[in-house]
C-alpha cells in the first residue's frame, strides 16, 4: 500500500537541491511517497547522506558546488548514469541505501566503478516527492514543451572518442568562435547525465542559449528510449530557434562506442540533421580509430580537435591516419576562423563548394 | 551645389547630429569618431565608415554625418592608427584589424549606440581593402557592402592570398581559403564599388608589380571594374545572381571629400530612400563613454 506522508515545505525547501532539479516547482513538493522500489529515472528523491564516499560534493541547483556532510538531507533525481571513468549504475532504489551516482544529482545503484574511483556517497531514500495529487514527481512534468525539428538553424555535432576527450572544450570554443563573429549560438548537450560542468562551460562562452537534456525532462539519457532522446533534441533545437539562434553546437556525450550516441548517429534523421560533425580525440590512434567508426556510421567527420591538437607531432600523425584537419582550440575559439570552419561545413553539407581555381583570373 | 548622381541638394551639418570621439579602451583597442543623429530608431542599420591610409576617420564621419542625420542612422568611423595598425587593409595579415574592429563594435553595442544584428560597411581606399576583406570573412555582419577607390582588391581567385583566395606558397593553413569559406554568402551580399572617373592615374600608394598589374589592372578604375567582373562570374558560378553594382563618379579625382560633395557617394553608401520607418520608436543615446568632439 502507498503511504503518503505531509512534508513541510521550509524543511524542505532547505535540503540541497540538485542541479538536475533545478527546473522543478519545489513548492508542488507536499508530501513524500513511500514506493521507492517502483521509482523510474527522473523521479525526485529526498533522501539524507549516510556515508560520504566518491562524491564529497553536490552541485545544487542554484550553480554552485555544495560540500556534503553526513545527515545532510538533498534532493536527487533517480536515474541511470554512463560513465566509464567513474560510475554505471541503473535507476533503482534500495530503501535501504542508494548511491549517487553523479554529482550533478542522480540516485541509483552502481553496477560498475573504474578502478581509481572509491565506493558511491550512500543516500538513505526517505521517500519520493509527490505533488498535491499524490502523484510522484518527475523531471519530465517541468520540462520544455516539446516541438518539433527546426528548419533553418544550422547544427554542428560534436563527438568523442571518450570522456573527457575534448568535446565540452570543442563546444565552448567553437561556440565562443562562432557568437564572437557575430552568430546567436545554442550550445546543447543533448545526451548524457545531469551536471553543471558542462552547462556552466557552455554559459561561459556567451552563447544566446544553452540548454541540456534535463530541459527536455531526462535526468540522463542512459538506457533511456531514442526515440524520446531524439525528441528531446528536436525540442531543444527548437527552442534555441525560437530564441534567435542561427547555429546550434550539440555535443553528444561519451564515445560513439556509447549505446545512445552510436544510435543517434546511426538513425539518418539526427545524422543528416548535422551540418557537419566534429570529432574530438586525445591522441592520434584515437583520431584514426574514432574517424573510422563514423565512417562506418555514415559519417564523414569535418575536423577532428580534442587533446591531439594540442601535439603537434599527434596532430601530423592523426592528419595523415585521417586525411582530417586537426584544429585547436584556439582555432575554434578565434572569430574568423570558427566561421570559415562553419562554411566550409555548410559548403561541404550541401556540396556547394567551388574550387577557388575553377573562378575568377588567376594571377 | 547638387549632386552628381542624384540630382539632389547636397545636405548640410545639421543640429540633429552630433559628432564624437570615443577614445580607445585598452592597446590594441581601437578608438573612433561617431555620427550622432539625435534620434536614432531602435532597428536603425549603423554604418561602419573606414578610412584610408591617411587616416581620416574624422572627415568620415564628419562628412557622412549629414546624411546620417536626415536617416537617423548611427556613422562609426574606426581609426586604425598609423603607428599600431600599419597593415590594418589586409585585415588579418600582421596584427587582427578583424578582431579589433569586433571588440569596437560589442563595447559599442554595449553603449547602445547599435542593436541590430548586421552592420553596412563601407571603406574608402585602403578602407575599401579592409571592407571588401573583413566582408569576406564575415559576410553574416554585413548587410551591404559598399568599396570606394580601393587600391587593389582581393579576388576570388587563385591567386595566393591577399591577391587572390589560395594559400601562400608553403603555407599549409592560410588566411585565403578561410575567406574562400564565407563566399557563398559574401556573393549573396549587395556589393557596391564606387571609382573616382578622375581617378585612373597610377600613384605612388597603389601597389604595383607585374602580377598585380597582370591580375588586376594599373589604375584604380581598372581594378574596380575587374574585380567587379570577377566577383559576378564567381557568383555565377555558385548560382547566385550577383547583387553587384559598379558606379564610376564624374569629375573626382582620388579625394573622399571630391566624391562626397560632387560625386554622390554620400547617397550610394547611405541611400536616402532607406529612411527608417519607424522613427517614432527612437532612443535618445547617451552613454558616458563618449566624449563630444572640442
Amino acid at each position: 500500500m502507498t503511504v503518503l506522508s505531509p512534508i513541510a515545505f521550509d524543511m524542505l525547501d532547505q535540503a540541497k537541491w540538485a542541479f538536475s532539479t533545478r527546473r522543478v516547482e519545489r513548492q508542488d513538493a507536499v508530501s513524500l511517497l513511500d514506493m521507492l522500489t517502483h521509482a523510474t529515472s527522473g523521479d525526485l528523491v529526498l533522501g539524507r547522506v549516510e556515508r560520504i564516499g566518491s562524491h564529497k560534493k553536490i552541485q545544487l541547483a542554484k550553480g554552485r558546488a555544495s560540500e556534503l556532510y553526513v545527515g545532510d538531507l538533498v534532493v536527487l533525481a533517480c536515474g541511470d548514469r554512463y560513465a566509464p571513468d567513474q560510475f554505471e549504475g541503473l535507476a533503482e532504489l534500495d530503501p535501504e541505501g542508494a548511491d549517487m551516482l553523479a554529482g550533478g544529482g542522480v540516485l541509483g545503484r552502481m553496477r560498475h566503478r573504474h578502478a581509481k574511483m572509491s565506493a558511491p556517497t550512500r543516500i538513505i531514500p526517505l521517500g519520493m516527492l509527490a505533488n498535491a495529487a499524490g502523484k510522484a514527481i518527475n523531471l519530465a512534468d517541468y520540462a520544455l514543451n516539446k516541438a518539433a525539428r527546426p528548419d533553418g538553424l544550422k547544427v554542428i555535432g560534436i563527438v568523442g572518442a571518450s570522456m573527457n576527450s575534448g568535446k565540452t572544450t570543442a563546444v565552448a570554443g567553437f561556440a565562443h568562435g562562432l557568437s564572437r563573429a557575430g552568430h546567436r549560438v545554442a550550445a546543447i548537450k543533448a545526451t548524457g547525465t545531469g551536471a553543471f560542468g558542462d552547462f556552466n562551460a557552455f554559459v561561459d562562452t556567451g552563447a544566446r542559449y544553452v540548454a541540456d537534456f534535463t530541459d527536455a525532462g531526462m535526468v540522463s539519457t542512459y538506457r533511456q528510449p531514442l526515440v524520446r532522446i531524439e525528441s528531446g533534441l528536436d525540442t531543444l533545437l527548437a527552442h534555441a530557434k525560437r530564441d534567435g539562434c542561427d547555429v546550434a553546437v550539440v555535443e553528444l556525450a561519451d564515445g560513439v562506442f556509447q549505446k545512445e550516441t552510436a544510435d543517434l548517429l546511426r538513425n539518418p534523421r539526427v545524422r543528416d540533421g548535422f551540418a557537419g560533425v566534429v570529432f574530438a580525440a586525445p591522441d592520434a590512434l584515437a583520431a584514426a580509430g574514432g574517424c573510422a567508426a563514423l565512417r562506418a556510421m555514415g559519417v564523414e567527420p569535418a575536423i577532428v580537435t580534442g587533446m591531439v591538437s594540442c601535439s603537434p607531432l599527434g596532430a601530423a600523425e592523426a592528419e595523415t591516419a585521417t586525411g582530417v584537419s586537426v584544429v585547436t582550440r584556439s582555432t575554434l575559439c578565434d572569430p574568423a576562423q570558427a566561421n570559415a570552419l562553419l562554411a566550409q561545413m555548410l559548403a561541404k553539407r550541401f556540396d556547394h563548394a567551388v574550387a577557388v581555381s575553377d573562378v575568377g583570373v588567376a594571377a | 551645389m547638387r549632386n552628381a548622381i542624384s540630382n539632389r541638394p547636397i545636405s548640410t551639418p545639421s543640429e540633429s547630429v552630433t559628432l564624437l570621439h570615443r577614445p580607445a579602451k585598452g592597446k590594441a583597442a581601437l578608438a573612433c569618431w561617431l555620427a550622432m543623429p539625435s534620434n536614432v530608431a531602435s532597428d536603425a542599420q549603423p554604418l561602419v565608415a573606414v578610412h584610408g591610409i591617411q587616416r581620416g576617420a574624422k572627415q568620415q564621419a564628419e562628412l557622412l554625418a549629414p546624411q546620417a542625420a536626415a536617416l537617423g542612422r548611427p556613422v562609426i568611423a574606426p581609426l586604425f592608427d598609423k603607428h599600431r595598425w600599419p597593415r590594418y587593409q589586409q585585415v588579418v595579415l600582421g596584427k587582427r584589424a578583424d578582431l579589433a574592429l569586433l571588440e569596437l563594435m560589442t563595447e559599442l553595442r554595449l553603449a547602445g549606440i547599435w542593436r541590430t544584428q548586421t552592420f553596412d560597411l563601407s571603406g574608402y581606399s585602403g578602407g575599401a581593402q579592409f571592407s571588401h576583406r573583413f566582408a569576406m570573412l564575415y559576410p553574416q555582419l554585413v548587410r551591404r557592402l559598399t568599396v570606394s577607390s580601393a587600391g587593389w582588391y582581393t579576388f576570388p581567385d587563385a591567386a595566393a592570398f591577399p591577391y587572390g583566395l589560395a594559400a601562400r606558397p608553403g603555407r599549409t593553413e592560410d588566411w585565403g581559403p578561410r575567406l574562400a569559406a564565407g563566399m557563398e554568402e559574401f556573393l549573396q551580399r549587395p556589393i557596391q564599388v564606387c571609382v573616382g572617373a578622375e581617378d585612373c592615374v597610377s600613384d605612388p600608394n597603389t601597389r604595383h608589380g607585374p602580377e598585380i598589374d597582370r591580375q588586376q589592372g594599373k589604375d584604380r578604375v581598372t581594378r574596380a571594374e575587374r574585380w567587379v567582373a570577377a566577383i559576378r562570374q564567381a557568383a555565377a558560378a555558385r548560382g547566385i545572381s550577383p547583387q553587384v553594382t559598379m558606379t564610376i563618379m564624374p569629375d573626382c579625382g582620388h579625394d573622399f571629400r571630391d566624391c562626397i560633395q560632387h560625386g554622390g557617394l554620400a547617397d550610394l553608401i547611405l541611400p536616402p530612400e532607406e529612411v527608417s520607418p519607424d522613427r517614432p520608436r527612437s532612443q535618445h543615446w547617451e552613454s558616458a563613454l563618449l566624449q563630444p568632439a572640442g
